[in-house]
């Protein structure tokens, strides 16, 4: 018994613990990104933003929450409703699982899987789904419009990503997240990779559907997209699921670009490299998604065709020249990384 | 025929004619207080002034005559200036009352300051005050804003014929002041208020209650006698505020009675605004599918020539050719509008009508009156007579009948039927005058005929008027004075006993042997009831719980004379259309659609669903209704010989002349009126201030 | 040379660089909004706030019932009704002021001749129910004595230029 308990049971707990020590401070991260978004647009319009529910409004978070849970669910009755209630939940939980993979620290993973980045980049792509299903099942105009301008939005912009990551790989050499963010860089690297950068920032705002490219949602012209017919916690997994993929794929840009949990900069003064690597790794996080909400408070929504237009006709043709430069760039340095037992 | 300019325009004008009506002549506005086109030239408010050229001083246009080659300026900097002088004399005393002065809004010295004025006052002294005065229960003074025009004296002498009201006192302290604070006696008293330019007089019933700007403008007809005045109702939301004279020369020129201008406040109470059905000794409320299915039931077990139906004072032509056509399809002879007992040749329209038209008695130089009083039975004819007695001063008038408080010199030639045929055997002046005139007239009342032998009499004073050429080939001067507003209407409709048909009375009276049944009362106050007998089924169809709805089985709620839209013809037989002001209170309907709602009931559905329709009807079987707005032609044909006439003098029918029909009845205004012409009170309401 | 500098412009993100630079600059500026319901800004003497009805300082009402306010509400929020009263005086029997409908334009006061119905300084009246704006005479006089002070001394202030 004993033996079963220390062969089977122990790990599934340990997997278990380790599993809520990521979800429960994401989702804490999730509901204070909320509050940081009102304080950060309201502070771009010179406005006060939450600051009523607890000191500087902090508490509010908890009321919205608690307001989303206190409401009644509605469920349209002329929609599907087996997939009408699948549809948050899959993308709920397709927005946790990506996190299996994501190095907090040197070794802080649940799964150091040595593709973890094709698993993340799959796990992704599933995304699409949950807003498609929500968009038809909800038997709405507006909802399907919605879903489907989202789901052609995120293949367009997969596509570009993919190739980004590409030229990433080309550089570490490694499908692995850990080695991906341990890969020593020269500074011609990070030069060529800066290009990509943009790109992959740009198309990570399209593919969680963020402001300017927040078409699905288009409250001006699709009401609310394709959450429309959602209310209460049907609605609140779609919000939790929005911005936890905002993290993730801040988080995506630490690790692929910044360097994770490394101190910024190459620097190595003791009180930086003092600091656990997992707090640089948040602060990076944080840095990215300043820009997400940055951007929401800067730029106007862009119209459906302009945006078709830049991720097919141009980060398409240009990620796909870079793949070739950072490949052309590498060889030239000799410095193309090779798995380990092949000549180089 | 004198020539002058006015401002350029030159202009010929009759002689006499002062500067005044000749600039109105050219569409030239002056300003004025005291000058009035129907009364005298009194020139003190000085606002007319005009310049004329060689004339050292500005000249008051109104009692100016044109001269030859005069040159008058109106709108000369002298003028203007003049004007705004005495502008400001005017209003040196006249407080800033505008705000709550009822004449606000409609006032000729604020219309006129704006106007012509200047546009600051310089006086800085105390305003002199003066103290109210009380004229009665109608008019309300405000003496502070008399600008002492005397348009109200000379209105009350001249056409009211009532000396009551002076100029008292001199300069500053001059005021208008009745000389015994007392009610002004005269049916005419109302119209001092329009003559007012001011808000010195005021209508009482009217006070504070609205503001022109915010009422609803009707021209409508008055029922209030048979003259049918030309009125302005003027209402906000469902309420009648206040009633006002129009103009129609042909009728009641710019006055009306105070009766037709005071009496709206009776539509307010006592109204029946539901139908009623009688339970037992109670009458309880129904819907109109139970009123309409009862009487259905009802009329359903009686033979057709077992019902009657009057029709009363009040009724438009509208509802009366309704009812004719519902008492034809029954199969009933017995339709009579004659409710007050009245007798007289009903056939021919020359023996009822006022033939000499209201305005042509002016032209009179002989009057005889037979049993009637004007001044209370139709004030406008009244008028007529006082403005031809005020222009020939020895104007020969008799009267026969009762004596009587007119407002003009007349022979009183006895009280009945032997003055009557007398004369013509009489060589008094007035008979001589009578028979020498060129344009004389005989008033019959038809109070009078309310007896017996009516129609004897009128046969005597037909034969009178024919005898002593009254009659002429283009002039007819035997007139039949009627109170009532219907009646004209329903004679021309034929509304009398058809064949084998009973007249009011007998009706009543045959209600007890069973012949009649069932009664059908439109509006039919002013019925004598005495032995109406319970067995009869009673349908009465009005607007106010009188007499009639007493005695009613089921009781129809109908519009009054404000409230539906109708035909009236009045005692010169000239139809006018009188139109809706407000709507019927409650679930009360107008008349003709309460009779077409029943037609359903009762299986004999009237051929019309709309006015048009009825009116199309009406003009069919009367095409003498085609002319609206003009005095009924008809060419004399004479009455036959009277019959023999009781000894009894004449009697006027109207004994109170503020309480005549149902409105007036349950008018408080008119109460009090009453109560003080016959001096049972002496209440004097307190004055503002 | 545009062709470059535009291709330049576009291919740098020059005009996005720039957006973003401006929002970061506001992101460090002064709030211009305050706190509402504990801080409040000043208002105009002039401020066209709730309506009230005013009483001369002996207690008698000033509305004399001459309706001109009644006439130039261009929201036809105003209904009167006058009739004399019992010392001969006119004065309204109602006076209802449909706040749902008012406009704010402050042409009733513009129209009192005696001062009467004034817009004044407050506006927070905000209500639960639709019924509890249709102010009758009562709440404008209730009002009125609420805030005559401020009344006053703010057409006190107006006088001058009015």
């Amino acid at each position: 018994m004993a033996e079963f308990f220390d062969i089977y049971m122990l790990p599934v707990f340990e997997i278990l613990g380790k599993i809520l020590l990521i979800v429960l401070p994401l989702l804490g991260a999730m509901a204070y990104l909320t509050y940081a978004e009102r304080k950060v647009m309201a502070a771009m319009q010179l406005r006060q933003g939450p600051n009523m529910v607890g000191p500087f409004g902090l508490l509010q978070p908890l009321a919205d929450g608690l307001k989303l849970f206190g409401k009644e669910t509605i469920i349209p009755s002329a929609s599907n409703r087996a997939i009408f209630v699948l549809a948050p939940m899959l993308t709920f939980m397709l927005a946790l699982i990506s996190w299996a993979v994501i190095p907090f620290d040197v070794g802080m993973v649940l799964a150091d899987v040595n593709v973890g980045i094709l698993y993340l980049f799959a796990v992704s792509s599933l995304g699409v789904y949950g807003i498609l299903m929500a968009g038809w099942a909800s038997n709405s105009r507006y909802a399907f419009l919605g879903g489907l301008r989202s789901a052609a939005q995120m293949v367009s912009y997969e596509v570009s990503i993919g190739l980004v990551i590409v030229t990433v790989i080309l550089v570490t050499g490694s499908l692995n997240l850990t080695e991906i963010v341990m890969a020593e860089r020269t500074w011609w690297m990070h030069l060529l990779l800066f290009p990509m950068f943009i790109v992959f920032v740009i198309s990570a705002l399209a593919e969680t559907n963020r402001a300017p490219f927040d078409l699905p949602e288009g409250e001006s012209e699709l009401v609310g997209g394709y959450n429309v017919e959602y209310s209460s916690m049907t609605f609140a997994l779609f919000f939790l699921g929005e911005y936890m993929n905002m993290i993730l794929m801040s988080a995506m840009t630490v690790i692929l670009f910044l360097g994770g949990w490394k101190v910024p900069f190459g620097l190595e003064w003791e009180w930086l490299t003092m600091v656990p690597g997992l707090i640089w790794f948040v602060l990076k996080i944080c840095a990215v998604l300043f820009i997400f909400l940055w951007s929401r408070a800067t730029l106007p929504r862009y119209r459906y065709d302009q945006l078709m237009r830049l991720g097919w006709k141009i980060f398409l043709p240009l990620s796909l020249l870079w793949v070739l430069v950072v490949a052309g760039a590498l060889i030239m340095n000799d410095a193309l990384p090779m798995p380990a037992g092949v000549e180089g | 025929m004198p020539k002058l300019t006015i401002d350029g325009i030159e202009i010929t004008v009759e002689q006499g004619t002062s500067i005044l009506q000749a600039a109105e002549q050219l569409g030239i506005e002056i300003p004025r207080f005291c000058y009035h086109d129907r009364l005298s030239v009194p020139a003190n408010c000085r606002m007319c002034l005009v310049e004329v050229e060689g004339a050292p001083k500005p000249v008051a246009s109104c009692a100016q005559p044109c001269g030859n080659d005069m040159k008058v300026l109106t709108k000369s900097p002298k003028v203007v200036k003049a004007r705004q002088g005495v502008m400001e004399f005017l209003l040196i005393n006249h407080p800033l009352d505008c705000p709550i002065c009822d004449q606000g809004g409609e006032c000729d010295l604020q219309d006129q300051s704006v106007a012509y004025g200047y546009d600051r006052s310089r006086y800085a002294e105390n305003k002199r005050a003066v103290k109210e005065k009380y004229l009665g229960p109608l008019i309300d003074t405000h003496m502070n804003r008399c600008i002492q025009c005397t348009r109200c004296i000379r209105f009350s002498e001249e056409l009211g014929g009532v000396e009551s009201l002076g100029l008292i006192g001199r300069g500053e302290v001059v005021e208008i002041a009745p000389y015994v604070e007392k009610m002004i006696e005269s049916e005419l008293s109302g119209n001092l208020i329009d003559v007012c330019p001011v808000g010195a007089l005021v209508s009482r019933p009217y006070e504070f209650k609205a503001r022109p700007w915010e009422l609803r403008k009707t021209e409508t007809i008055d029922v209030m006698d048979a003259v049918g005045s030309n009125i302005r109702v003027d209402s906000r939301g469902n309420e009648v505020l206040r009633v006002l004279p129009r103009l129609n020369e042909e009728i009641n020129e710019e006055w009306i009675g105070d009766k037709t201008r005071f009496a709206y406040d009776g539509l307010k109470v006592q109204r029946l605004d539901r139908p009623y059905i009688r339970d037992g000794k109670k009458l309880r409320e129904a819907t109109w599918e139970e009123a309409f299915a009862l009487i259905a039931s009802k009329l359903e077990k009686i033979d057709g020539k077992q019902i009657g139906a009057l029709v009363g004072d009040l009724a438009a032509m509208e509802e009366i050719k309704a009812l004719k056509d519902l008492m034809n399809a029954w199969g009933s002879p017995h339709t009579d509008c004659l409710i007050d007992g009245a007798v007289f040749d009903a056939e021919n329209a020359g023996g009822y009508l006022f033939n000499t038209n209201i305005a042509d008695i002016e032209k009179a130089d002989a009057i005889l009156l037979v049993g009637t009083n004007p001044r209370w039975e139709a004030p406008m004819i009244n008028l007529r007579i006082r403005k031809a007695a005020l222009a020939n001063r020895d104007l020969p008038i008799g009267v026969i009948g009762e004596q009587l408080d007119l407002n003009y010199k007349y022979e009183y030639l006895g009280a009945g039927a032997d003055t009557l045929t007398g004369l013509r055997k009489s060589k008094s002046a007035f008979v001589k005058a009578l028979k020498k005139a060129k344009n004389p007239v005989v008033i019959l009342g038809a109070g009078a005929l309310r007896r017996k032998d009516g129609k004897a009499i009128q046969q005597a004073v037909a034969q009178i008027a024919e005898e002593f050429k009254i009659i002429k080939k283009d002039w007819n001067g035997f007139n039949m004075l009627h109170t009532a507003a219907s009646r004209i209407g329903a004679l021309t409709l034929g509304f009398v006993p058809g064949r084998g048909g009973y007249n009011a009375a007998k009706m009543i009276e045959e209600t007890k042997s069973g012949k009649i049944k069932a009664l059908y009362l439109m509006g039919a106050d002013d019925v004598n009831f005495k032995g109406l007998s319970k067995k009869a089924f009673v349908i009465y169809q009005g607007h106010h719980g009188d007499h009639g709805a007493i005695h009613a089985d089921v009781i129809l709620p109908g519009a009054a004379y404000t409230e539906k839209a109708g035909v009236y013809m009045n005692v010169e037989g000239r139809a006018q259309i009188a139109r809706q002001a407000v709507f019927p209170p409650g679930e009360a309907r107008e008349d003709w659609k309460i009779l077409r709602a029943l037609s359903d009931f009762t299986g004999s559905p009237l051929p019309y669903d709309n006015l048009q329709g009825l009116r199309a009807a009406m003009v069919t079987d009367h095409p003498e209704l085609q002319d609206i707005n003009v005095p009924m032609k008809v060419k004399w044909k004479g009455l036959g010989v009277p019959g023999k006439i009781l000894k009894a003098g004449f009697e006027t029918s109207i004994k109170n002349y503020y309480q005549t029909n149902v409105i007036s009845r349950h008018s408080v205004t008119m109460a009090e009126c009453t109560a003080e012409a016959s001096g049972k009170t002496n209440k004097k309401v307190a004055a503002n201030g | 040379m545009t062709f470059l500098d535009k291709t330049a412009r576009s291919f740098f993100l020059v005009e996005i660089v720039k957006g973003f630079w401006l929002t970061l600059k506001y992101f460090f500026k002064p709030k211009v909004t305050i706190n509402y319901p504990f801080e409040k800004n000043a208002i105009s003497p002039r401020f066209r706030g709730e309506h009230a009805l005013r009483r001369y300082p002996n207690g008698e009402e000033r509305c004399i019932a001459c309706k001109l306010c009644e006439a130039i509400c261009p929201a036809l929020a105003i209904t009167i009704e006058a009739e004399a009263r019992d010392d001969g005086s006119r004065r309204t029997t109602r006076y209802d002021i449909d706040m749902t409908k008012c406009i704010y334009c402050g042409l009733c006061q513009e129209a009192c001749p005696v001062d009467a119905i004034v817009e004044g300084p407050n506006f927070e009246f905000a209500t639960e129910t639709r019924e509890e704006l249709y102010y009758d005479k009562d709440k404008l006089l209730e009002n009125g004595e609420r805030w005559e002070a401020q009344i006053a001394a703010n057409l006190k202030m107006d006088a001058p230029y009015r």
